[in-house]
């Protein structure tokens, strides 16, 4: 058996990568634009050898762009032309060469879990009992039928019985000649069962001139260790990001992450939107998170409570994170949505101020939900 | 395994390459992956021990290969007998040109001066002190055994094998430390470990612009005898395309052939080395045609004045690209005091304290760096300077 060195070697400097990075993740998490090209980048000066180098250079040997690139070359622009720096490459080694820290988005997500789990001591996650109607993370069972589905799923009998027929009918032949577009039929899910396993999570977050800094290390924080315990709940997790200031739009994942703050704030945009991206869907249990300091324009005020109404109505869950790093008083319509938990049985509120009190709104939010499993188990 | 498709061309180009007058060691053609060959590359030997820097950058090879940056065609150890390693998804032609290239090494490292007193053993070597080092870690610990490990290095960096003077080799800084820091017995044999290793890949360095030149040159020398017109069109295509060290070299030979005869080609090879090679054959005429240039990013201008393009190249060859630190004669006792030459140049600073650091790691007493205008001091309450 080979002995893989180089995966045995990487896995040593990943793990290095990690503690390093684990010690950095504040500073990390704040960053403005978060996800570059799927990928999180940071200026951390690499895991080199701490050998010597040369700082930033007067002059320096080149070549012309006529000839090609190589293995650790960087390229400089001048003007139109293309100028390739030589040092690396005619050195053949790989000391003191800088490689910037890059993280696949989902490595990263899974590493801040690691970290925030860890220090805010919550639970490891218990698989949920069997019981009501989101409750099943066993694969699913494919016992019906569609004309659209995967080719590794086709049904060969029905396509089989459907190509004679259309021969017979086309041809007066009963030959076995398929085509797969016209005589295909594929095993699929149960869409009756399949959106059992499916919540519909909707993040809208406030971005308005206030909402940057500590106030996004606020939110991602909760939203990542919030998908480290939806993800183990529901099989599948259609996930929609919305931010709003004066309007709301929605935003990819990526764009999500990398928020420009600016603007004022206008709480009924971001519940108006996620009401509407609710159209048409069909997953059981629908989520909204809602991220904001709650300092809506006066002129907004009234109209953001009825539009929190309606979420209330379409939402199963509607969470409203109060973003309030300084740990000031809450007011404006944080203070309007703190007071309707009291009175809608699916309102949470988090006042989210340090990590303290991250545990304890996930704490709440985990029993909120378990509470509502159990409401809704037969009897 | 070798497949049994590449034996006769293998032979072939074998045959066309000692009618050529080359002469060299057998050589052990391996079909392998793109995997295996990142592996190697990155580790630079195939059972070297295993070290997290290496993890790196074979990492970023993998990634690099994936997203189809860049590719490694061959990979070639100067070892006797010569194993070289081809990729199985190159095509055919791909790997006879391979081929053909890597029997230009495999000559020069049986015939160049300063390879003859290289170790031809490395294989075992290498294999040696992995075993080594993993019999320490059971002993001293692993965390302790990889600390010193990269203390050495970081240090490592600073061997030349072409040094042979006592006195010159002293003013290096691993050979300085090989001979009087306070270290136990199974740190000295690591330091001698990692030494030898480095010594191995510092002679590939400082002959890597007239190896690949050779190479290139011979590659193209046996292939237009081996190949259809049109073949060789499509190939030859390849030759313009590739990193500097290998255009470089293989403009200096083709015009040391063309000027002087192909007896004086390998004449060069076997009694150059890089800075020689510059030296005696860059001319005016090929700095214009390769398009080398020392370039002012301030300015955004380029010089192609001979004389500066060559001292560039040089010194670049000589000190590896990096800060020519050595170590003050005026290092008594206890006392370690390390002075950069070339004083006009800034070293970067973030990196000075972790480098001294590790200097400390292996000589337990305070260590000073005269650099960037000042005296840095590493010693147990950490960095000063003043």
């Amino acid at each position: 058996m080979k002995i893989h060195r180089g995966r045995i070697a990487q896995y040593k400097h990943d793990q290095m990568l990690r503690d390093y990075l684990k010690q950095n993740l504040n500073e990390l998490i704040q960053q403005k634009e978060l996800i570059v090209d799927g990928r999180v980048k940071t200026q951390i000066a690499t895991l080199d050898l701490p050998t010597l180098k040369f700082g930033e250079e007067s002059q320096f040997l080149a070549q012309g762009g006529g000839s090609g690139a190589g293995p650790g070359g960087g390229a400089a622009g001048a003007g139109g032309d293309q100028v390739q720096a030589l040092g690396g490459l005619l050195g053949g080694d790989h000391h003191g060469k800088e490689l910037t820290v890059e993280l696949d988005f989902d490595e990263f997500v899974r590493l801040a879990q690691e970290v925030l789990l860890d220090e805010l001591r919550l639970p490891a996650f218990r698989e949920p009992a069997r019981a009501g109607e989101v409750e099943s993370q066993d694969t699913s069972e494919l016992d019906d039928l569609e004309r659209v589905g995967l080719r590794a799923d086709l049904n060969l009998e029905e396509t089989m019985t459907q190509s004679l027929l259309r021969n017979a009918r086309e041809r007066g032949r009963l030959d076995y000649d398929v085509d797969v577009q016209q005589d295909a039929w594929y095993f699929v899910e149960d869409p009756a069962t399949f959106q059992n396993h499916r919540s519909v999570e909707i993040y809208v977050l406030d971005i308005s001139g206030s909402m940057r800094g500590e106030y996004l290390a606020l939110v991602r924080k909760t939203i990542f260790v919030l998908w480290h315990y939806l993800e183990r709940r529901y099989p599948t997790n259609l996930r929609r990001y919305v931010v709003f200031q004066d309007v709301a739009e929605e935003k990819t994942r990526d764009e999500f992450f990398c928020v420009e703050s600016s603007g004022g704030t206008h709480v009924s945009t971001g519940f108006r939107k996620a009401v509407e991206l609710l159209r048409g869907v069909t997953e059981h249990d629908k989520f909204l998170f809602i991220f904001t300091d709650g300092e809506t324009s006066s002129g907004d005020f009234d109209l953001a409570k009825r539009t929190y109404e309606e979420a209330l109505e379409a939402f199963d869950v509607v969470t409203y994170g109060h973003v309030n790093p300084g740990g000031r008083g809450i007011g404006g319509f944080s203070e309007h949505a703190q007071e309707g938990v009291k009175t809608r049985a699916n309102a949470v509120f988090a006042n989210l101020v340090d990590l303290e009190t991250i545990r304890a709104a996930m704490r709440q939010f985990l029993e909120f939900c378990d509470t509502r499993k159990t409401a809704a188990s037969p009897r | 395994m070798m497949q049994a498709e590449y034996d006769q061309v293998i032979s072939r180009i074998e045959g066309l390459a000692r009618d050529r007058g080359l002469a060299f060691d057998p050589v052990i053609f391996q079909m392998t992956d793109s995997d295996e060959i990142a592996e190697v590359a990155s580790m630079g030997l195939p059972n070297r021990f295993i070290h997290w820097y290496w993890g790196g950058t074979y990492k970023e090879l993998v990634t690099q290969q994936s997203k189809e940056v860049f590719t490694i065609l061959e990979l070639v150890l100067n070892t006797a007998p010569s194993h070289a390693f081809l990729r199985s998804t190159n095509t055919y032609l791909q790997n006879v040109l391979v081929i053909a290239h890597v029997f230009g090494h495999a000559d020069f490292f049986a015939n160049n001066h300063w390879y003859r007193k290289s170790n031809k053993n490395m294989l075992n070597a290498t294999e040696q002190h992995a075993r080594l080092i993993r019999s320490y870690e059971a002993q001293y610990g692993q965390e302790r055994i990889e600390k010193l490990l990269d203390a050495l290095l970081t240090v490592a960096t600073s061997v030349n094998t072409f040094e042979r003077s006592q006195p010159e080799r002293r003013k290096r800084l691993i050979y300085y430390l090989e001979e009087r820091a306070p270290l136990e017995e199974f740190e000295r044999v690591l330091l001698q470990a990692i030494r030898e290793e480095a010594e191995y890949f510092d002679l590939i360095q400082r002959t890597h612009l007239i190896n690949e030149g050779w190479a290139t040159f011979i590659e193209a020398e046996l292939l237009t005898r081996l190949l259809t017109a049109r073949e060789w069109a499509s190939l030859s295509v390849q030759l313009c395309n590739r990193p500097a060290p290998y255009t470089i070299g293989y403009t200096l030979f083709k015009h040391l052939r063309d000027q002087e005869g192909f007896a004086r080609a390998l004449e060069v090879r076997r009694f150059y080395e890089d800075v020689s090679l510059i030296d005696v054959a860059l001319t005016e005429d090929l700095v214009r045609r390769l398009d080398i240039f020392v370039y002012d990013p301030k300015e955004k201008q380029k010089s192609y004045d001979l004389q500066k393009v060559k001292d560039m190249l040089i010194t670049q060859k000589l000190y590896k690209g990096e800060p020519r630190v050595e170590v003050d004669p005026a290092s008594q006792g206890r006392d370690l005091l390390l002075a950069h030459m070339d004083e006009d140049r800034k070293i970067e600073s973030k990196r000075i304290g972790l480098f001294l650091k590790s200097v400390y790691a292996l000589w337990r007493n305070p260590v000073k760096l005269r650099a960037n205008g000042k005296v840095y001091t590493y010693d147990r309450r950490g960095l000063s300077s003043t």
